[in-house]
């Protein structure tokens, strides 16, 4: 008790300490040959988040930063501990980062229970069993040149994380000693399988840094695979409309890994209607077939309804679209060609339901706007046949008096040239 | 009937001056006599606009939250809405192509010279308020592009050294584009510029027909060399061909409004990012892309500015030209205006494609 309160009032006093006293330790590093003790010291001079907050070497090695020998920097009476790893390195960091008091004053928003999760993640189980190859703080955040989570280039930014976890995840040597609880080999495809995922081309290709990667579905500090029965409310975290529709289907008492069932768990791919139904390629098919199958009748009754609405929006779009660049004004069909899409897409969404009853209501309000977006792509089509007809007719009337001016000019001007000649003899 | 008619108004106002005046006005004919249409060509084109344009009045709302759905209105609900929109669009960039035809075609004949360069001042007056009818109508619908083109157009204002930033605020009502622009665009394009191009145009005809129709150099040297000048009368042979020019037009512009529509577009949004391809109409379009070509600064004076001041000694030149040409107006051939005109000529075609295909 006394040693933890001792080490939390030397970290709360080390920022004011480090940044007045000289620092031995660095220059002593810098100057050494060997890159593994070299290497810290530089990379701690440059972009570190610790050392732009006033702390020092000592604030997690201990020692003396003052003493000129390094017998005397590094004496353990002196609370020397030389680079802390497995447990000590977890209470190292755990010191400062799970003082609430002290975070407050340099990350007020920053959350203090990283190593309380820890204690709870596999990692951490693991390490607590005496595993000392798992992840600890340092493996994903680095020991030096610490960057802040929302820089880009630090290891647990977004766009890295899948890479960060890779490192240890997607390695045959790392993940070899491993097993799943019935003793077959832990996978280690989840990162090729991610990057193959339509999250992982939101968060790459499409800039969207709220798109999941690991930590989201499996927690970072806390990390660990969802469990079976909790996987619809992990991904119901971002996707609850569908949630709330699949806690009311058939299937979810059936499938025991909820969503993942059809959509998959690291390799999520863009869904498609033509996953729904019973014929090649569809998801429903795996398990429904027949005609005696209630399930495949109705799993094709909605893909037959979401087809038709489909097919009746990029109809009528293409109707509308076509007078448009004709010139008619189609501003209010486009806005309810609009409602229709809606509609397709909350079609989509009630199917995670499995219950056609509840689909037919939103397909045919599609099909209403549908159908009166095409009543009015008829009216405008008759009113475009209409104005160029008249076109037509007017050109044909404005030809005749064309050719009736020609005609008069030719007239007006023999008359002139007569009077012209007329006037020539008289004078002659 | 129609002889009646005359013979009553005869009979109260001496139409005798007036009816001689017609009986006696010809046409020289020659090899260049097609340019004369167009001057013909360009009044029709501007009653056109008037008369379509007064039709449009009586449905257009001039504000912001107004002007768009307004003219939505008047092409979906009002009956033959959509063929006076077409029209006074189509017509007006017909409009400003035969301005700008008939204004190369008496710079290139040199028919400005002496005693005509009043004729000349006035029509190059009404070519800049063509211009300026094309840039505030431009702003009326209050769509998308009209907005951003108009945004870019005044900010070209206000690199007028000296007096631009108050030229920039004076156009906009403000700092930026508004509802108060489009106020005062409105009351420009309908009110003020026609006053003045009224008057101008009245000027301009009243001058044409008092002078007469210019002639070539190379033609006034025969006539003056004592060969006989052939003319065709006035009314009707030169009246009756002038009216079937515009009949043409009319068919022109019918089947331009029927197959191709003026399209609405989105409507402006001045919190929307700005649309790419924002250019303005194509009659702006060479020197729109002058000024993107420049760099940002030469001899110490930003590029736009430059562009700008380049711009308006061009204009005065133009305004001077019969004053500055002495030797046409001796009635000796001028290749240095000739030269002038058609590197003015190539200058603004080639522009205009080159901005027209530049992204």
């Amino acid at each position: 008790m006394f040693l933890v309160a001792a080490l939390l009032l030397s970290a709360r006093t080390a920022a004011a300490q480090t940044a007045a006293t000289p620092n031995s330790c660095r220059t002593c590093h810098a100057s050494l040959a060997e890159a593994r003790l070299a290497t810290p010291a530089e990379v701690f001079s440059q972009k570190d988040i610790h050392r732009e907050s006033g702390f020092g070497c000592v604030d997690c090695h201990g020692g003396d930063q003052t003493a000129a020998d390094k017998a005397r920097a590094h004496d353990a009476g002196r609370g020397f501990k030389g680079a802390p790893s497995g447990q000590a390195q977890i209470a190292t960091c755990a010191r400062c980062h799970s003082d609430a008091e002290l975070m407050r004053r340099f990350s007020p928003r920053q959350r203090v229970d990283q190593a309380a999760e820890y204690v709870t993640s596999v990692h951490g189980k693991r390490l607590a069993a005496g595993d000392t190859q798992v992840a600890t703080c340092a493996s994903c955040h680095g020991a030096h040149g610490i960057r802040q989570v929302n820089d880009a280039k630090s290891p647990v930014f977004p766009t890295n994380v899948a890479t960060t976890c890779g490192a240890c995840h997607a390695s045959q040597t790392h993940m070899g000693r491993y097993t799943l609880p019935g003793g077959a080999p832990l996978p280690t495809n989840q990162l090729a399988e991610y990057q193959r995922s339509v999250h992982y081309a939101a968060l790459t290709t499409g800039n969207d840094l709220s798109a999941p990667t690991c930590n989201d579905c499996h927690g970072n500090h806390g990390a660990a695979p969802p469990g079976v029965g909790s996987v619809a409310n992990v991904c119901g975290t971002c996707h609850a409309i569908f949630a709330q529709k699949f806690a009311t289907s058939v299937h979810q008492q059936i499938f025991d890994k909820g969503c993942v069932e059809c959509h998959s768990n690291h390799a999520v791919l863009k869904p498609s209607d033509e996953m729904l139904g019973t014929g090649a390629h569809t998801i429903c098919g795996t398990c429904h077939s027949g005609s005696g199958d209630k399930g495949a009748a109705a799993a094709d009754g909605m893909r037959a309804a979401i087809e038709r609405l489909k097919a009746g929006v990029e109809q009528s779009g293409s109707l509308v679209a076509r007078l448009r660049n004709a010139g008619m004004e189609m501003s209010a069909q486009e806005l309810a060609l609009g409602t229709a899409r809606s509609q397709l897409t909350l079609a989509r969404t009630e199917m995670h339901a499995s219950d056609p009853a509840r689909l037919t209501p939103i397909v045919d309000s599609g099909l209403k706007i549908i159908a009166d977006v095409d009543a009015a792509g008829d009216r405008a089509e008759d009113e475009l046949q209409y104005r160029r007809r008249g076109l037509a007719l007017s050109l044909g009337a404005i030809l005749l008096v064309v050719v009736g001016l020609g005609l008069k000019i030719r007239q007006v001007d023999r008359r002139s040239r007569e009077h012209h000649e007329r006037s020539r003899r008289d004078s002659g | 009937m129609v002889q009646q008619l005359v013979d009553w108004v005869d009979e109260r106002v001496d139409l005798s001056g007036l009816r001689h005046f017609i009986a006696e006005k010809g046409v020289p004919i020659h090899t260049q006599k097609i340019w004369y249409y167009l001057g013909g060509m360009t009044m029709f084109l501007l009653a056109v606009q008037i008369f379509t344009g007064i039709l449009l009045l009586l449905y257009y709302r001039p504000s912001a939250t107004e002007a768009y759905e307004s003219v939505q209105f008047i092409v979906t609900r009002v009956p033959f809405g959509w063929l006076i929109r077409n029209v006074h669009s189509w017509s007006a960039n017909l409009l400003m192509a035969t301005a700008f035809a008939h204004f190369f075609s008496v710079f290139l004949l040199k028919s400005y010279r002496k005693p005509r360069e009043l004729t000349w001042l006035t029509g190059i007056l009404l070519l800049f308020l063509m211009l300026g009818f094309g840039f505030s109508g431009y702003l009326l619908p209050w769509n998308e592009v009209s907005f951003f083109a108009t945004k870019v157009g005044t900010g070209i204002a206000g690199a007028v050294p000296i007096g631009g930033k108050f030229l920039l605020r004076l156009l906009r009502g403000g700092d930026d584009v508004t509802g108060a622009t489009l106020s005062r665009f409105y009351g420009l394009h309908v009110a003020v510029l026609p006053a003045i191009t009224t008057a101008l145009v009245a000027l301009h005809l009243l001058l044409v027909q008092r002078q007469g129709m210019s002639v070539p150099l190379s033609v006034a040297r025969k006539v003056k060399a004592g060969e006989p000048l052939r003319q065709m009368p006035f009314f009707p042979n030169y009246v009756l061909r002038d009216v079937l020019t515009w009949y043409v037009a009319i068919a022109i512009i019918a089947a331009l409004a029927a197959f191709y529509p003026w399209e609405l577009g989105k409507k402006a949004d001045p919190f929307a990012a700005v649309p790419p391809g924002i250019r303005p109409e194509w009659y702006f379009l060479a020197m729109f892309h002058t000024l993107k070509l420049l760099p940002s600064h030469v001899l110490g004076l930003e590029g736009e500015q430059l562009g700008v001041v380049g711009f308006g000694i061009a204009a005065l030149i133009l305004v001077l030209v019969p004053f500055l040409d002495r030797r046409s107006n001796r009635g000796e051939s001028s290749p240095v205006f000739t030269a002038l005109a058609v590197l003015g000529l190539t200058y603004l075609v080639t522009f205009t494609i080159i901005g027209h295909y530049a992204k």
